[in-house]
């Protein structure tokens, strides 16, 4: 049995070391382990809970935003907007709503903005970096930033919003909304289908659908960021309990080994006074 | 071309203080939740040459608006 237990015993001394009784280390050694495992599971329990109920708020919030980017696309779709092939210039809007665990929900999104604004920045000049509060985006925020956008300087032929779209509530992906100058809507093959449009009209409705597909790509990363914190402390939780479960065992065995020794020390002795 | 036009203000600015307005003239019960969508907690950092610009370019932007 105690040849058994030496590799678990051996693992948890080396990470007490310095010890002179072994046995009573090792035994303190994993009960400690196991108090802060438990600890971290408690954590990351209450950590889920606190971001399952702010999923289900960005999911509510989502479903009513949903129209706003929707209906930008669409009437991009069917008035056939296509980018100017005469200008070039290309705007990139990278949304992501990441800032404690970036490598858990958006290594895609994050990494891209980054790219984009070093690129860009090197050749144009003029790229924005927002930082957005604790709070769940408003559509005051991305008036803010499509106001930004506009009062940048940047004329642009056309581009791209990227962000991650929200799938379910374990994946999401990175996806882009596109983005045209005013220039390319008049061009339009089909703006016929639209009555009663103008210029003027025309600006109206570029800069007013500029900041709804911002909001909406806010709020879809919001609630990707949401659900994939929701899933990862899910995982850590299960983590956690499994590695209680490997540890409790560990502490039984070393435990149970003790009480033989000990017991063996005192029957030999005993058998070495007869 | 419309008055707030020539005054400078985009469609985004027309319509924001047109909403303001609207969420103030509420009646109370309703007007502390539609405020609270009236926040904003936007920062916003020009970037030039792959690094986060100095103030006086921010300067510089504010004032264009």
């Amino acid at each position: 049995m105690l040849g058994r237990v030496a590799p678990g015993v051996c693992q948890v001394v080396a990470v007490v070391n310095h010890q002179p009784n072994r046995n009573m280390a090792t035994l303190k050694a994993i009960s400690i382990r196991l108090k802060s495992v438990k600890n971290i599971q408690k954590i990351t329990q209450s950590m889920k809970m606190v971001s399952a109920a702010k999923y289900t708020r960005a999911e509510r919030e989502l479903k009513a935003a949903r129209p706003y980017g929707e209906g930008s696309i669409l009437f991009y779709e069917r008035a056939e907007v296509a980018p100017p092939e005469d200008d070039p210039k290309q705007l990139y809007v990278a949304i992501t709503s990441d800032r404690a665990i970036p490598r858990l929900t958006t290594p895609n999104s994050r990494s891209f903005a980054r790219r984009c604004a070093r690129r860009r920045c090197r050749g144009e000049g003029g790229s924005y970096c927002e930082v957005i509060g604790r709070l769940p985006p408003t559509f005051s925020d991305a008036a803010k930033l499509a106001e930004a956008i506009l009062t940048s300087g940047y004329e642009f032929g056309s581009g791209k919003i990227v962000y991650n779209k929200f799938r379910s509530v374990v994946s999401y992906q990175q996806s882009d909304l596109p983005l045209y100058s005013q220039k390319a809507v008049q061009g339009a093959p089909k703006l016929a289908t639209y009555d009663s449009l103008d210029s003027d009209v025309i600006q109206s409705y570029m800069e007013f659908s500029l900041a709804s597909m911002l909001f909406y790509a806010m709020k879809e990363g919001a609630c990707s960021e949401q659900s994939s914190r929701m899933t990862a402390m899910d995982n850590a939780s299960k983590n956690a309990g499994e590695m209680i479960d490997k540890l409790t065992l560990t502490f039984n065995r070393t435990r149970q080994a003790v009480i033989t020794r000990e017991l063996i020390e005192i029957i030999s002795g005993a058998a070495a006074l007869d | 071309m419309s008055a707030w036009r020539q005054a400078g203000l985009t469609y985004i600015n027309y319509s924001n203080i047109a909403a303001r307005v609207l969420r103030r003239s509420l009646k109370a019960d309703l007007r502390n939740e539609a405020l609270k969508r009236d926040e904003s907690h936007v920062r916003i950092t020009p970037w030039a040459n792959g690094r986060p610009a100095p103030r006086l370019n921010k300067q510089t932007n504010s004032s264009a608006l």
